[in-house]
């Protein structure tokens, strides 16, 4: 956005709208904080649970990378960058998470190490 | 040739990114990655182990809740500044960047107010898997917030010198928030793997 030729008064309504956005995002930001707190002590079935917290949090992570972080403004090849660093990251965390299971793990090889 | 010229200008336009937000935003990708495989250490330990310790005794979901609150709002506040400073508006910038600072020391006291409750119940780096893993990912965390604090009291300062030209220091303001927001960001995912999951019935 900010690569584009525009008048003072579109700039400045952009402006307008980004801290509009910025505003909203925070108090949405807030409100989910909340709502998580409120889900985990809720007598629903664990699994729900679980996958309501993942799908807030990343909904979280995702918009302040996106607003916040400009991203969503910002050149492609940046979201490139940031992009292969966090796939590389969850694709190692979903891998060890799958490797690492109790089962395939030799506990008398552990303890006697 | 005289079309091409144009042409080649315009896509080397479209290529051109600050060098400093680029190396920003790749040491931030790094970094996804260091946090990515400390929070699997944790993770896998827990599932190894999970008898081993019960931290939902020691827990205080109302004070994370609340550092995590202040951290949201920091970043919004971060938004701000650097909103502020591509508009030249020093003054709120520094009004932004100094709430930016205060909300990150909160953070800082709630955690080292945490630590110090833990560490007295009984939960060390030593205690076991769950302590180490623990106070290793938490206290990495705390140790960028405050290099993010301590970043932006210098450049709060800095502003004050007349030396900072806000065409010219936009980006570095930028590279700051980047990093700020990021700090921000690994925070929603500890808050939610590491603490709320432990209180799923």
């Amino acid at each position: 956005m900010s690569d584009t030729h525009s008048t003072p008064h579109a700039d400045h309504s952009d402006e307008a709208q980004k801290h509009h956005a910025f505003v909203n995002l925070a108090l949405v930001l807030a409100a989910i904080t909340g709502i998580e707190l409120v889900l985990v002590y809720l007598p629903i079935h664990e699994a729900v649970v679980f996958s309501s917290l993942i799908a807030l949090s990343l909904f979280k992570f995702f918009s302040v990378i996106a607003w916040f972080m400009h991203l969503i403004y910002d050149k492609m090849l940046l979201t490139l960058a940031f992009g292969t660093g966090l796939a590389i990251a969850s694709g190692t965390v979903v891998a060890l998470m799958f490797i690492m299971d109790r089962s395939f793990v030799d506990f008398e090889a552990i303890s006697a190490f | 040739m005289s079309d091409a010229a144009p042409a080649h200008n315009d896509s080397h336009h479209k290529l051109m990114v600050d060098n400093k937000k680029l190396f920003m935003w790749l040491f931030l990708g790094s970094d996804c990655m260091f946090f990515g495989t400390m929070i699997s250490t944790h993770l896998i330990y827990r599932k190894l182990y999970p008898e081993s310790f019960d931290p939902t005794s020691l827990f205080s979901l109302e004070l994370t809740s609340f550092s995590t609150f202040i951290l949201l709002m920091s970043s919004a506040l971060m938004a701000f500044a650097v909103s502020a400073m591509h508009k030249g508006n020093m003054k709120s910038f520094r009004r932004n960047t100094l709430g930016v600072i205060f909300f990150g020391l909160i953070f800082l006291a709630c955690q080292v107010y945490e630590f110090t409750e833990f560490t007295h119940a009984g939960l060390t780096l030593k205690s076991g898997t769950f302590g180490s893993t623990f106070y290793m990912l938490t206290g990495t965390h705390g140790v960028h917030v405050a290099i993010g604090v301590f970043w932006l009291i210098c450049m709060y300062f800095y502003s004050h010198t007349g030396k900072m030209d806000p065409h010219e220091s936009a980006v570095d303001v930028e590279v700051a928030g980047l990093y700020w927001h990021f700090v921000d960001i690994v925070w929603i995912i500890i808050f939610t793997v590491i603490y709320l999951i432990e209180f799923i019935q």
